[in-house]
């Protein structure tokens, strides 16, 4: 006997932890897919946003290539912020997003966990150094940070001339990760992992060969918030999300 | 389609699998036989990796074998380079990976011998080093050589430990799971496609292998 | 006295307490109902299991001693050991296992001929009879020129006829062994067959009476027989 109401306590219990997510919240959510660099201004800037307006923004961060790979198969986003321009533009002309806006410029650096690391004259002179083993960046050919950091490395003539040093990251945030760890002496970062707690450890040099990283969102067509949407999209473009963009060293 | 991440794969896998085989039996000798208390917390440490998310496991290798950690700091002094971002590295990575799957199939064929076979063989003269290698090996083959297939094939699939630990050098140790990845994250799909194609009849051949030695055990 | 066993083992249901001995050239079967101690009893001897207390020597060389703190490992008391299946290693061909330890490889070859298995050499465990493997697993412990011999119930899971050719072969053996040899069986006719002693053992104690209790004495005899000679005085239960 108290077998079978212990069962029947159990059927209740899973049955209202089912119900329970779609019932209570009437509260509006909305689902972004966002590059992993805009990690902490995106939080910022959703948090304002929600004591705005009351909705809610939830974030995925992840690489923009594998976020992109998630949309293009039917993932229920509601927006995509990425890393670059290309995917967004490619998914607009697929007829999956709309028009893309640029949200950001970001810029690439070269962040290590040691401070000695930044009394060289410069960057250059910096990687060349033998204590430097290993620097990491992120996958020139997904990581849009990565492409910045290749081309500047390119015109400097170090691609090629420092090759065993480089260890390749999935993505940037795994390449600051490496980096912080001192798993590599250093690593090409966002401007704005440097400003975090954990940047702030370290210290960086500014890379000018490094074209401006300009990130671009869009509205995905299938979302069925899409006032929700259009209203975040213009606040990401506001003065308040500026001022917390700029303090994240985007421009 | 680029062979060399199908190259390192394989390299790994059999490096690892060698490695692990000679490890993993004294640790299976042990489990199968020995009795002491705490038995049971060993043999839990050891089935760790099964119940582990791959990322943890490499996050906790990248800060182990890294230069501040335990291992890599002891690697340094001896070697002067580093663990972490070598095919040295990967392989311990999934050698500790791929651990439960080794020891489990020994340790079950080592407990499928009957006492009594040991017990002949200490009579006879036999130290129990020696009983291990010319009387429980020897009659433990099929069980051998079906965990050294499961660890191969578990190494074939290692994707989660190796992001994390491996770097993704080319040659080295840009495996052919992280190379469909990262074919997949740079829109080159076809390629992700054909490298994908591949794995499938190597990995069923093998399993179709495990399946026949299981039964002829 | 050469082997002389004085032990004491706590079981989970009773007590072994054993105190006795077997002179060389002695083959001195114990006997008694399943479960009663035997085969501990004959693992101890062979070093497989501990005694909690007591001592086992053979010819003044001590095995165990749990007062002075000797334990010798099986490996190096020199014994034959045949068991009841297991014996012998499956991966290995009836010659190759004869000789694992032997101390002269010819004497395997005459060891195989008086068993009468020498056609068989090439084969493996699996690929010949019960019988032929236990004939097997007796020239692999004698090969190896043992000091004491144990058979744990040896033909126990053999037909009745294969069972009475191993019998009359371990009798022949007898003559020409100069190692006592100890013998575990439930079953009575093998035991007066074979024995030159008897030690019935009941729930791990020496009963001198059981042998009373189980077989019906001739009614002239007063006390019950401990030693079955070669013409024993009990009636033959064959």
């Amino acid at each position: 006997m108290a077998r079978r109401s212990g069962c029947g306590w159990v059927l209740l219990l899973v049955s209202v932890l089912w119900l329970i997510p779609g019932s209570v919240s009437a509260q509006e959510r909305l689902n972004a897919a966002v590059a992993a660099n805009f990690i902490q201004a995106f939080t910022e800037i959703s948090q304002a946003f929600e004591r705005k307006t009351g909705v809610k923004v939830e974030a995925t961060f992840a690489s923009t290539g594998s976020l992109y790979g998630q949309i293009a198969n039917g993932a229920p986003y509601d927006l995509f912020l990425s890393a670059d321009e290309d995917r967004p533009g490619h998914l607009n002309r697929e007829g999956a997003g709309e028009r893309p806006f640029v949200y950001a410029r970001g810029r690439c650096v070269l962040w290590s966990a040691r401070k000695d690391f930044c009394r060289a004259r410069d960057w250059r002179t910096a990687l060349r150094g033998d204590e430097v083993k290993r620097v990491a960046i992120a996958n020139p050919e997904t990581a849009p940070y990565g492409t910045a950091a290749r081309t500047a490395l390119v015109q400097t003539g170090l691609w090629e001339a420092l090759k065993q040093k480089w260890v390749f990251a999935q993505n940037i945030a795994q390449a600051f990760q490496y980096a912080s760890t001192s798993a590599t002496e250093a690593g090409f970062c966002a401007y704005s992992s440097v400003m975090s707690d954990e940047g702030k450890k370290g210290c960086f040099y500014r890379i000018e060969e490094a074209p401006a990283i300009v990130q671009s969102a869009c509205i995905l067509k299938r979302t069925p918030h899409r006032a929700s949407a259009e209203a975040f999209a213009a606040f990401l473009a506001s003065p308040e999300a500026d001022a917390i963009k700029a303090r994240y060293g985007y421009r | 389609m680029d062979w060399q991440p199908f190259y390192v794969t394989l390299k790994l896998a059999v490096a690892t699998t060698g490695l692990l085989i000679v490890l993993a039996a004294p640790l299976a000798y042990f489990l199968a036989y020995a009795r002491f208390p705490g038995k049971s917390l060993i043999e839990a440490l050891v089935n760790l990796p099964l119940a582990l998310p791959p990322t943890v496991i490499g996050f906790y290798l990248v800060v182990f074998m890294g230069p501040k950690g335990a291992a890599g700091r002891v690697w340094e002094a001896v070697t002067g380079g580093s663990l972490l971002f070598t095919f040295l590295g990967i392989v311990v990575a999934s050698t500790l990976y791929s651990l439960p799957f080794a020891v489990q199939p020994l340790k079950a064929a080592f407990q499928k011998i009957d006492r009594r076979l040991m017990e002949s063989a200490y009579i006879l003269g036999l130290s129990r080093k020696a009983t291990f290698l010319r009387v429980i090996i020897p009659n433990s083959v099929s069980g051998i050589a079906a965990a050294a297939i499961l660890v191969f094939l578990h190494c074939m699939g290692a994707f989660g430990v190796l992001l994390m630990v491996g770097g993704s050098l080319p040659g080295e140790t840009k495996v052919a799971s992280i190379a469909i990845y990262e074919a997949v994250e740079a829109m080159k799909y076809r390629e992700a496609g054909l490298m994908s194609l591949c794995f499938i009849p190597i990995s069923y051949a093998f399993l179709l292998l495990v399946n026949r030695l299981n039964r002829g055990a | 006295m050469s082997l002389q066993i004085r032990v004491r083992k706590k079981l989970r249901y009773f007590e072994i307490d054993l105190d006795f001995s077997c002179p060389d050239d002695h083959l001195l079967v114990m006997i008694g109902p399943s479960g009663g101690g035997k085969t501990t009893l004959i693992r101890m001897v062979a070093g497989l299991e501990t005694p909690d207390a007591g001592r086992i020597a053979y010819r003044g060389e001590t095995w165990f001693d749990s007062e002075r703190g000797v334990d010798l490992p099986p490996q190096k008391r020199r014994l034959g050991y045949v068991f009841q299946e297991y014996t012998l290693f499956p991966h290995l061909s009836l010659y190759d296992n004869a000789a694992f330890a032997a101390a002269d490889r010819a004497e395997v070859d005459d060891l195989f001929a008086r068993f009468g298995i020498d056609h068989l050499r090439g084969r493996k465990p699996h690929q010949v009879s019960g019988g032929e493997r236990q004939r097997c697993a007796l020239c692999q412990a004698l090969a190896r020129r043992p000091r004491l011999l144990l058979l744990d119930e040896p033909f126990s899971a053999l037909d009745v006829v294969t069972r009475r050719c191993l019998r009359e072969a371990v009798k022949g053996l007898r003559e020409g062994l100069s190692c006592p040899i100890l013998y575990v069986t439930h079953d009575i006719n093998e035991a007066l067959f074979l024995a030159d002693e008897m030690v019935p053992i009941v729930e791990g104690r020496i009963d001198r009476g059981w042998m009373q209790r189980t077989i019906a004495p001739i009614p002239d005899s007063e006390e019950a027989p401990l030693r079955a000679t070669r013409q024993p005085r009990l009636a033959l239960v064959y």
